[in-house]
């Protein structure tokens, strides 16, 4: 099973070399991918799978697509 | 004619027909005329003249000419309703600059924003009205100065503060619109509990690095803000280049107008995430 994961601004450096199609394992979460990446769960605000605002414990499936966000407060 | 003519028949008087692109048939009335009858207005209308003349031409179906090319992205209609319509505009560093310049330029007829900051060298990077010259003064004053000279017609009110919430409250009274221009997270989640307390839509927007964030908060909504929490952003790290900023400015200009010309929000309930290092846009439901 893959998922497609982007981080956005400074969690950009979290990005795995296979974001497009990340494996993941069976009944693996969306806080268990983010601990796999080694994303300090201090500077993740704002989680998203398949676009809608999710937690998490959400479970990952194939072909999700997950987006992750630090706080962003810049003008 | 006499300056005793009703504006009305002066207006039509001066129209012009031209012919557009696309081949439809417009009045517009010239930009000097519109000036020149403006200025040929009893004191009494004070400098609100050159918006009274461009709001009785636009009532009539005489376009201003300044607002041709806004033809027919917004309709005669839509462009009457933004110059009358009032936003309040929080923040006047990077993102609020480029948004006032842009929905001054839209022809929005009526804008509060507050800023209490002055400019220093590192806003030159990404803040339009920061320059060489405006350093060290009030960014709320090199805006009503750029107000004066990109649209007299429009009623701008620069506010040299730091608002707090009840300010915010203030700031917002009589207006249909709020757009949250802060820079870092402070103070956003107060500004979004006021434009829910005013029954009035929030454009927000925010940026670190490459990415922005857009969203359109009704009452009741949910704001990015209060999802991030106090403290530091990623800008602190990643900083605020003008790309970014600009982008961010000018999707919330582009949402801030739809709504204020009667559209619905296209952003409501949902944050427009960009990067612009992959060139990525996409629109998220928060």
């Amino acid at each position: 099973m893959h998922v497609s994961v982007r981080c956005f601004a400074s969690l950009s450096r979290f990005t795995p070399p296979d974001a497009e199609a990340c494996a993941i394992g069976p009944g693996e979460t969306v806080g268990g991918l983010v601990a796999r990446l080694g994303i300090p769960p201090e500077e993740l605000k704002l989680v998203f799978l398949n676009g809608l605002h999710a937690g998490l414990d959400a479970a990952l499936k194939d072909g999700d697509r997950v987006g992750l966000f630090p706080a962003v407060g810049g003008g | 004619m006499s300056a005793q003519e009703p504006l009305g028949g002066r207006i039509a008087a001066l129209a012009e027909t031209r012919v557009l692109p696309g081949g439809r048939e417009l009045r517009v009335l010239p930009f000097f005329a519109a000036l020149d009858l403006a200025r040929s207005l009893p004191r009494t209308a004070g400098r609100r003249s050159l918006a009274l003349v461009e709001r009785e031409a636009l009532a009539q179906g005489v376009c201003p000419e300044r607002f041709v090319r806004n033809l027919e992205t917004y309709s005669l209609e839509e462009q009457l309703r933004l110059a009358g319509a009032g936003a309040g505009l929080v923040g006047l560093g990077g993102l609020g600059g480029h948004v006032l310049e842009l929905l001054a330029r839209a022809g929005v007829g009526h804008i509060r924003a507050a800023d209490g900051d002055e400019f220093e060298p590192s806003n030159l990077n990404r803040q339009l009205y920061a320059t060489r010259r405006s350093l060290l003064g009030y960014k709320a004053a090199a805006a009503a100065a750029r107000m004066r000279v990109v649209n007299p017609g429009a009623l701008f009110e620069p506010i040299a503060a730091q608002l707090d919430e009840a300010g915010m409250g203030r700031l917002l009274e009589g207006l249909g619109l709020c757009v949250d221009a802060l820079g870092g997270l402070e103070g956003r989640a107060a500004l979004a509990r006021r434009a829910a307390a005013a029954g009035v839509p929030l454009v927000t927007g925010a940026v670190a690095g490459q990415t922005g964030l857009v969203a359109t908060v009704l009452p009741g909504g949910t704001c990015p803000a209060e999802l991030f929490g106090q403290g530091g952003g990623a800008e602190d790290r990643l900083g605020t280049p003008a790309p970014a900023v600009a982008a961010a400015a000018a999707i919330m200009a582009g949402e801030a107008v739809n709504i204020l010309c009667g559209r619905a929000p296209a952003l409501a309930g949902k944050m427009l995430a960009f990067d612009l290092a992959r060139m990525s846009f996409e629109t998220l439901t928060l």
